[in-house]
């Protein structure tokens, strides 16, 4: 049978995604380590300048670099959908394999009841009313997403679990006394990866337009710059006909997004159990 | 004949009869005026008139005693609601002011036989006795606190209407007579306020908090429609007639005789029959409506300045505009400003002499390190007056010869400070610099922080402190949370007290001295010229006032913006963002092509 790897690598669109994703993620880890991007802040030319060969992308209204901004950027868009991802999917498998191997038990009906209040709150409404309540705490547009977040991790983890109990590992495990802890953490969430796996990238995906969206409307990013901050600057620039910040956020992006849209696709298919039957 | 045959020429006939033009005599004309702004009013009640927007609209549906002339400049005040100047005793402490008989509201439910009543002198106690009882959340107290005689007292005794302030009388239906605790030669500046604009008490008793969208005025125009996005006001038929006269409005042919206004002579204001107001924060959609023609006039926003103007210094419209619209450039009544919390001691005033001394370097540092220059560049298009100190050069007072180092960058002599007084970038303070939530506010901050680490202060010590709104903001400073203050004035009246008091301690935060700047020589200064009227002695005083903020480094100050309008040359007027504001709104008239048949 072949790995989920080798599947992957079988399937051209899916490595083009890696490699996009890759290409981002590395310039994000040059960002962290201060090798890549470091002069976002600083004034660098005249303002509005063109394409040259000191700026790449042009420079802004205050004639910082947007080239440095859109590479900070990528770093941005990396950390949040990082952070965002590892906390709420933590969180939606935890709750729905509890949820999933507690059924029809209060525990169950706790916290399929506080997904549904969550669920039921506009998303961007939350965020603002998070984001003003933590008034310039900058963890508070993650935290509204991580919270929001969990739910469709948790509602998807839940079916798949109630679906293993079923299954004759699970039955053997609790025929020889094992506690509930041990089963559901160590026999029935290992065999989830794989749609944990694929809704993370979901999730991720999410993050990074959340983040964008939020910047946008000055609920994201606080001290820093993203592509949600620099397309908002760029509302002001296009009407002037200077397109640079506009282009360089909207491109990376797109083509971010383009990559985990692609990867998830693949990985979605490589994982596909009757598919590597077939 | 069958009966769907019937049926159908009936219902021909029908038609024929509803589309048929009528009689050409029927058809009624109307002018409309359609006007832009860059924010909308929070309420139409004058109680809470604190922002440009709503004075805009305030003043054009209530009325006051006094107004600036129109065409006047340097502006100069006249008589509206009030039959004349007021008389002022020999001591300048009391002020007896005549109001024209015969002035109505306008015909609402709240009055007998739903007819608009007489406006009385008790309605103008009334309305300036609102800002002084806690059920009116009015915000204009503050321009008569501490200066009539009574009024605090009548607040503090649980603000009864029907109990009388000795300092706020109706001799007479007419006649209202107005008791100072001191000399306050800038009260007759209050009452063009928004602020004073008189209320009928049983408006206020009947629609409560709702008069805020409801009003019940005396002013030229009444309301039709408002919602989040426009205004739409009629003329108000019942308002008194009083013909234009241009040399009473102060018009100067040699500068405003482009404008069409000498067809207004003797015409009756107001001269549209509809005002049609919209209210559009985005530049871009502001603009594009403009150009669309689906408004009349806008003022330019600086994204814009690069299309509209063919030079800057002076700014000349280039000449595709030139044809189609008018223009005005002019200086905005206020100034912009960071000022320093000097109640915040990492930054201000400090009980240890010492830091207090380093302290106070630092912030002359930073002054030298800011570049004015640049800042007129990106943000005000290089036509914004830079000045220094707060006499901006729209105020008799300002000064020429001011200290222009104050607002000359010098890195060095700053990098030069810092490094005397023993200021390293690993011993420098973390502040805060505080801003509303927006994209032209974080470029400011942005920029504001590169010119500090120009000096050698490191990017992570200064920080972007970002609040939801401005309102959040200013309750924020006002409660001296914040140390770096970014934020702009625009002048009440044209008198530079209104900027002088800005710094005067005992109006500290929460009051309007938002630095919290306490010099006991700049208050014994400004007390002594409270009394004072525009004079060179009063001058002289301001002048060392404004040495004293630059010398003690309180903030970095300041510039003027230089605001661009543009309009249909089909309109006839001359637009005011400043003093006059809304009040030119009753002399706007359209030539009578523009007129729409309705």
């Amino acid at each position: 049978m072949e790995s989920v790897w080798q599947r992957l690598r079988s399937d051209g669109y899916g490595m083009l995604g890696f490699y996009i994703i890759a290409v981002f993620a590395l310039a994000a880890l040059l960002v962290w380590s201060g090798l890549l991007g470091q002069s976002w802040a600083v004034v660098s030319g005249g303002r509005w300048e063109s394409i040259s060969s000191t700026h790449w992308f042009g420079t802004n209204l205050l004639g910082q670099d947007i080239l440095q901004r859109t590479l900070f950027s990528s770093a941005t868009a990396f950390e949040v959908g990082l952070s965002v991802t590892i906390l709420s999917t933590l969180l939606g498998t935890v709750l729905g394999a509890l949820a999933g191997w507690f059924r029809s038990s209060w525990l169950d009906e706790l916290i399929l009841w506080v997904k549904g209040v969550l669920d039921s709150i506009p998303f961007y409404l939350f965020a603002a009313a998070i984001a003003f309540a933590l008034q310039g705490n900058r963890w508070a547009m993650h935290l509204a997403m991580v919270i929001t977040f969990w739910t469709t991790t948790a509602r998807i983890i839940r079916g798949e679990v109630i679906r293993l109990k079923q299954r004759e590992f699970v039955e053997a495990a609790r025929a020889i006394g094992l506690p509930p802890r041990t089963i559901i953490f160590r026999h029935v969430l290992p065999n989830t990866s794989h749609i944990v796996l694929v809704q993370a990238t979901i999730v991720f995906v999410a993050a990074i337009k959340t983040e964008v969206i939020l910047s946008f409307l000055g609920l994201g990013i606080q001290n820093g710059v993203s592509w949600g901050l620099m397309l908002a600057e760029s509302s002001q620039e296009v009407l002037a006909g200077h397109f640079g910040n506009f282009a360089a956020a909207s491109i990376a992006l797109f083509l971010l997004l383009v990559g985990f849209n692609l990867l998830a696709d693949s990985l979605q298919d490589a994982m596909d159990k009757r598919r590597s039957v077939s | 004949m069958p009966k769907t045959t019937q049926c159908v020429i009936l219902l021909t006939l029908l038609l024929s009869v509803a589309c048929s033009p009528g009689d050409p005599d029927e058809v009624t004309t109307s002018k409309v005026y359609r006007h832009a702004m860059d924010g909308a009013p929070a309420s139409l009640d004058p109680a809470q008139a604190a922002s440009l927007y709503s004075k805009f609209l305030v003043v054009n549906l209530y009325d006051t005693l006094y107004r600036y002339k129109y065409l006047a400049r340097p502006y100069q005040l006249q008589p509206n609601l009030a039959t004349a100047m007021p008389e002022i005793s020999d001591d300048g402490l009391r002020l007896t002011i005549e109001i024209k008989k015969g002035v109505h509201f306008i015909d609402d439910p709240v009055f007998a036989g739903g007819l608009g009543r007489e406006l009385k002198a008790m309605d103008f106690i009334y309305s300036i006795k609102r800002h002084f009882h806690p059920s009116s959340r009015a915000q204009g107290a503050w321009l008569w606190q501490d200066r009539i005689l009574g009024l605090d007292l009548w607040k503090a005794e649980g603000s009864d209407y029907d109990q009388e302030v000795s300092g706020l009388r109706a001799l007479d239906n007419y006649t209202i007579e107005i008791t100072l605790t001191r000399p306050f030669p800038q009260l007759i500046h209050t009452l063009t306020q928004g602020f004073a604009a008189v209320v009928p008490r049983e408006a206020v008793e009947k629609y409560g908090q709702q008069l805020s969208s409801h009003p019940v005025g005396s002013g030229p125009f009444r309301l039709i429609s408002r919602n989040s996005t426009r205004a739409v006001l009629a003329r108000n038929t019942n308002f008194r007639q009083e013909p234009f006269d241009l040399k009473d409005e102060g018009y100067d042919q040699k500068t405003q005789g482009e404008v069409g206004l000498e067809d207004l002579q003797n015409k009756v204001p107001p001269f549209v029959d509809r005002l049609e107001i919209e209210f559009v924060t985005e530049d871009a959609a502001r603009w594009n409506a403009f150009s669309a023609g689906e408004i009349d006039f806008i003022k330019v926003p600086v994204s814009q300045f690069d299309n509209v103007l063919s030079q800057r210094n002076p700014p000349i419209l280039s000449s595709q505009h030139e044809d189609i619209y008018q223009f005005e450039a002019a200086s905005e009544a206020g100034f912009i400003y960071t000022n320093f919390n000097m109640a915040d001691q990492r930054i201000g005033y400090h009980p240890d002499p010492e830091r207090n001394r380093r302290n106070h370097a630092l912030r002359c540092a930073m002054i030298k390190a800011f570049d004015w220059k640049k800042r007129n560049e990106i943000f005000f298009y290089d036509i914004g007056h830079v000045f220094p100190g707060v006499l901006p050069p729209s105020v008799p007072e300002f000064d020429p010869e001011a200290d222009a180092g104050y607002i000359q960058r010098d890195l060095e002599s700053a990098r030069q400070l810092l490094r005397v007084n023993d200021w390293q970038a690993d011993n420098l303070p973390v502040l805060e610099y505080g801003f509303p939530n927006s994209v032209t506010e974080r470029q400011i901050f942005e920029q504001f922080r590169n010119f500090m680490m120009d000096m050698g202060y490191p990017a992570d010590k200064i920080r972007p402190l970002v609040f939801a709104t401005y309102g959040d903001y200013q309750r924020a400073y006002s409660q001296g949370k914040v140390a770096l203050i970014n934020s702009s004035w625009t002048m009440d009246y044209p008198d530079a007290e209104n900027n002088m008091q800005l710094y005067y301690g005992p109006n500290a935060a929460p009051g309007s001295n938002s630095a919290n700047y306490n010099n006991s020589e700049y208050n014994r200064l400004y007390e002594a010229s409270t009394a004072l009227n525009e004079s060179t002695e009063r001058t002289q005083i301001y002048r060392q006032m404004n040495q004293l903020l630059m010398n003690d480094c309180v903030s970095i100050t300041g510039i003027a913006r230089t605001l661009l309008f543009l309009w249909d040359k089909k309109v006839i007027m001359k637009p005011d963002r400043s003093f006059l504001g809304g009040y030119f709104l009753r002399f706007v008239d359209l030539e009578d092509s523009l007129q729409t048949h309705e």
